[in-house]
């Protein structure tokens, strides 16, 4: 029950090595394939804008205290006026961006070639680990886990009793996985293919970002309260000059 | 905007290279990164790296970003024919390039051709409508040309786009002040105070031109961002503790009947005067006593 495997030395030299170097030798080919793949995306200057007009919001937001009221009233004015302010999206518009986003060819054949070169090695390597690697066990984890994990970490090992600090080397490979990510970026630089957990969760949030975030803008605004900052300075400049005069 | 430490780095290097030390590769660098206007440096180290094979080779794939260095330089210091010589070097290994496109265009400009600069970017802004550098150009381009109205408009339509390019905005509200249209200077330097509001100059500016507005309001608005650049620069600003002195003797003529100045204006002018009277005695005491004068001139 709790008695401790004595694992081959030769599994350390013959599985858990060979498994994280081929790893990152397929990350890096990913990488220069992804390099040469990559066409260069001409980008849409109504996107651009919306980007730039959420930046300028921002800081409008952010530094509101540094301005006279007057000017900041109209600013806001000028964004989130009804007719024609900058961050007002009528609502009929904010379904199409992203109808729109999946229609436009180019960029769906652009997320296609990302997602193409992202699951095509993961996949084959995963086989590869199933094949080879199956049925033993292959290391041990150094803290003690609870039974949920079994069926997660032990596939190939079918008996029940063993402890599930020794998993299979699928878990190995999960490890590598989501592990080598740092260390591609000290070898490759910061632009790697190889984010693939950044990428997921880009994923996720792509097809909404420029309406949802205008709206968000507009209603930060909104509720921003202009406190001039300005009079304080007054005597706060005086407390300046006083310490330098004395 | 370069920090302290950039720029006493900078002048450490170009003393450096100057006197004969080695070091002119990562002097270039440095200038190319901080992208200040040092061309005569850039354009002397510059060749003479690019003229000795061996050093030539020695750089590698950044040898290329030298070519394109020393050509701009060669441009802002009139050698066309060294900015040529690097340009054809740049085209025969890059024949597609757009950044090789727009040294071209560039070139054309320096020679003086506006008509065929503005065809060569045009050309490039159609394949690439969203080119931010080519857009400056355009507006440097008639601001050369003396159509500083056309400027204003191409560089309106710009913001349009890119809102949040602070260094536009400065450049339209020189552009504005130079033309003395003071209400869309000082819009414009709001802009810059929103997008980077510890920046103590874009204050300066914008109470320079609140003061020059006139008026009661924008008067006393300009004395407190003359406080709030006192504020940010520890006070050792002269020309805000100027701005302090005649903003209240401004506002106190403005509002001679109306007894509504503020509880802190007394104290802060003769702080202010007292603060430039020690400045002076230590920079320039021979000038202290025009000082004194003037600044009882203001008091009256």
């Amino acid at each position: 029950m709790a008695e401790d495997l004595v694992l081959d030395t030769a599994i350390r030299d013959w599985v858990l090595i060979p498994l994280s170097v081929v790893m990152v030798l397929i990350g890096i080919l990913r990488y220069f394939v992804s390099k040469l793949m990559r066409s260069s995306q001409v980008p849409d200057p109504k996107i651009v804008k919306e980007g730039q007009v959420i930046v300028r919001a921002r800081n409008l937001r952010a530094a509101a205290n540094f301005i006279p009221p007057k000017s900041f009233l109209s600013r806001r004015v000028y964004f989130s006026n009804e007719e024609n302010g900058l961050l007002f999206v009528p609502k009929g518009q904010t379904q199409n961006a992203q109808a729109q986003m999946f229609s436009d060819p180019n960029m769906a054949m652009d997320m296609m070639k990302k997602n193409l070169s992202m699951i095509i090695p993961q996949t084959l390597t995963f086989a590869w680990v199933n094949f080879f690697f199956s049925g033993f066990v292959a290391a041990k984890i150094p803290f003690p886990l609870t039974q949920r994990f079994r069926s997660m970490l032990q596939n190939g090992i079918d008996l029940s009793t063993v402890d599930v600090s020794y998993v299979s080397s699928r878990s190995w490979y999960f490890l590598n996985l989501f592990g080598l990510r740092g260390l591609f970026s000290l070898i490759l630089g910061e632009e790697n293919a190889t984010d693939d957990t950044q990428r997921m969760m880009q994923m996720s949030g792509f097809g909404f970002d420029p309406s949802k975030s205008l709206g968000a803008e507009k209603d930060g605004l909104d509720i921003v309260q202009h406190e001039w900052a300005l009079p304080k300075f007054e005597h706060r400049a005086e407390a300046v000059l006083k310490k330098l005069i004395r | 905007m370069v920090s302290k430490t950039q720029e006493t780095q900078l002048n450490r290097l170009e003393n450096q290279v100057d006197n004969g030390g080695g070091g002119a590769w990562e002097y270039l660098c440095l200038v190319r990164m901080l992208k200040v206007r040092r061309s005569e440096k850039v354009l002397k180290y510059g060749l003479s790296i690019l003229n000795d094979p061996k050093k030539r080779s020695a750089l590698g794939p950044e040898e290329w970003t030298l070519y394109e260095q020393v050509a701009i330089a060669a441009m802002d210091c009139q050698c066309l024919d060294v900015a040529k010589d690097c340009i054809k070097v740049l085209q025969k290994k890059f024949p597609e390039s757009k950044r090789v496109g727009r040294l071209n265009g560039m070139l054309l400009e320096a020679k003086g051709s506006w008509a065929e600069a503005e065809k060569a970017y045009s050309s490039l802004l159609e394949d690439n409508p969203l080119d931010q550098v080519i857009h400056k150009r355009r507006v440097s381009m008639s601001k050369a040309q003396g159509n500083i109205s056309g400027a204003i408009e191409l560089l309106n339509k710009y913001l349009e786009i890119f809102m949040a390019d602070h260094e536009a905005w400065r450049e339209l509200a020189e552009i504005y002040a130079s033309l003395q249209m003071y209400k869309q200077a000082a819009f414009c330097y709001e802009e810059l105070i929103l997008s980077q509001p510890t920046v103590p100059l874009y204050h300066l500016a914008y109470a320079d031109v609140l003061y020059t507005l006139g008026g009661l309001e924008n008067l006393q608005t300009a004395k407190k961002y003359y406080a709030s650049t006192i504020d940010l620069t520890g006070g050792k600003n002269t020309r805000a503790l100027f701005g302090i002195c005649l903003c209240t003797s401004a506002i106190a003529q403005v509002s001679k009947g109306r007894n509504k100045e503020d509880k802190e204006s007394p104290e802060l002018h003769s702080l202010a005067a007292t603060a430039l009277e020690k400045d002076y005695k230590q920079r320039a005491s021979d000038k202290l006593g025009l000082l004194t004068s003037a600044l009882r001139s203001l008091k009256t």
